[in-house]
């Protein structure tokens, strides 16, 4: 479905089905959640209860033209980065795109979020903006690196590539086996990466009240909703992509998906929250390192 | 003319609120004892989250409201700002005893003793205090409310914003806050919605 009509269907119901499969997986996030600490948990699909709740409101506060914008940079950004990320059947834009245009890309919502969340003028969303860039100091340096050892030992970095490989020989050939260090070092920065305990500083509700979204009320939280849950898909491809051989149809790519959030979701819901300087501290002393050490025995050995 | 057709909900109408209804987040603004019904109720013993009630932190964020305990002259008048910062459908709930008649502080001279008379209250959990039975089944009948479309009360708000003003500055003096509420009513369209 890489040409013709069958790509310009993708094109646009690629984003209904992102945004379907954030609902399943919040919800899913959720119940799992809410069955560890032993109580029943919301719906299934609670997370587009929400989101519709949040669309219907019949008043907004707009602090002005900024916030307006940001959160069209918040959801545009999002659904840019979700067309390049290849999934079963679609990876028409990722021959445009490789992993540095991905990366380049993620910053885009981040960036239009400290955007928006300053035109708000809320302390407590200034502080979140801050701790989520100084996450982004912790989790990226180490994940950048564990790309670019996975990459030098392909010698591509076209994502799509880099899943054809692994994909080659089964298991054995995905990159969490070949290379443990980088996948292992890679996860720790999936679960900053989505904001989930323990590293969990951004939003941190009782702390600084949600932080960037302190200031955001109903349209404006509902948009940062239908983000965050299409995000929620993203990141998790993007690692499904890279260490674990992607998918090659639908089914393996759901069931995988879950899998992957369930292990985040589960270290979510049994971990206390780090302060920022603890959180900033445990990424530059164990996912760096073990990062680090994957690159160098990539360079010595080439595997 | 328009009267017929503002008083019936169209199929739309009733889709959205049976969503809606769905998804209720709480603002608790606790100042008195009240609030330590709740933890209880939010947490693995009774769950509120099944019926997907979740506390949220911050007004903008929040459907609900949740009064508890007694209000005194210089709390109500945080809870009047913290109100009206909320984005409509919006609904204030009356907690215990002490937010209908004044409670065991009816004869205090520093707190008010009914909160209906400053801000449109969608309904009241009676007891000193309530059961965190009695918290479900009035969010319950909430739920109920909001899915009929009966669940109207923060539109009162807009449409009688003289009454409340009158007696929330018989309360303070003059109160200044940040929302211009019937310019608001105005652009938002609730004005002319009247039921």
């Amino acid at each position: 479905m890489n040409s013709g009509i069958g790509l310009i269907v993708w094109i646009i119901a690629y984003p209904f089905v992102s945004f379907s499969l954030g609902v399943l997986l919040g919800g899913y996030g959720r119940k799992l959640t809410a069955r560890i600490q032993r109580r029943v948990g919301p719906s299934w699909i609670q997370p587009f209860f929400d989101v519709v709740k949040l669309m219907s409101k019949k008043t907004n506060v707009s602090h002005g033209y900024m916030h307006d914008v940001a959160m069209m940079m918040l959801v545009g950004g999002t659904l840019l980065t979700m067309y390049f990320v290849p999934v079963p059947g679609f990876h028409y834009f990722s021959q445009f795109g490789d992993y540095i245009v991905i990366m380049y890309i993620l910053l885009v919502p981040p960036l239009g979020m400290a955007l928006g969340v300053g035109q708000t003028a809320n302390p407590n969303g200034s502080i979140g903006i801050a701790r989520a860039l100084q996450m982004l100091a912790g989790y990226e340096v180490t994940f950048v690196l564990t790309f670019i050892g996975f990459a030098m030992k392909n010698g591509t970095t076209s994502m799509y590539e880099l899943m054809m490989i692994q994909q080659s020989g089964g298991v054995a050939t995905w990159g969490l086996v070949t290379n443990p260090l980088l996948g292992v070092a890679a996860l720790f920065c999936l679960q900053g990466m989505m904001n989930e305990k323990p590293f969990e500083v951004v939003i941190a509700p009782h702390e600084i009240a949600t932080g960037p979204m302190t200031e955001m009320g109903g349209k404006y939280l509902g948009m940062m909703f239908i983000q965050h849950l299409i995000n929620l898909v993203v990141e998790l491809t993007i690692y499904m992509n890279l260490f674990l051989g992607g998918a090659t149809n639908w089914f393996e790519y759901v069931a995988k998906l879950f899998a992957l959030f369930t292990l985040v979701m589960s270290v979510n819901a049994v971990y206390g929250r780090f302060r920022t300087d603890s959180a900033l501290r445990f990424f530059w002393k164990l996912p760096l390192p073990m990062a680090a050490l994957g690159v160098i025995l990539i360079m010595i050995n080439g595997i | 003319m328009a009267e017929k057709e503002l008083t019936q909900r169209t199929a739309w109408d009733k889709v959205l609120a049976n969503l809606r209804k769905r998804s209720l987040w709480m603002l608790h603004y606790c100042t008195g004892c009240g609030a330590v019904e709740l933890p209880p109720t939010m947490t693995s013993r009774f769950d509120m989250e099944r019926f997907g009630i979740m506390p949220m932190v911050t007004p903008r964020q929040a459907d609900i409201l949740l009064i508890t305990g007694y209000l005194s002259v210089k709390t109500l008048k945080r809870v009047i700002l913290i109100y009206e910062q909320m984005v409509a459908p919006k609904y204030v709930v009356g907690f215990g005893s002490c937010t209908i008649n004044g409670g065991m502080y009816w004869n205090s001279y520093t707190t008010i003793k009914a909160l209906d008379r400053y801000l449109p209250v969608e309904m009241y959990l009676a007891g000193c205090m309530p059961r965190p039975e009695a918290i479900i089944s009035g969010f319950n009948s909430l739920i109920d409310k909001i899915g009929k479309g009966e669940a109207n009360s923060w539109k009162d708000y807009y449409e009688n914003y003289e009454f409340y003003k009158k007696n929330q500055d018989h309360v303070f003096g003059d109160i200044e806050t940040h929302h211009d509420v019937p310019a608001d009513g105005r652009y938002f369209g609730i004005l002319e919605a009247k039921r």
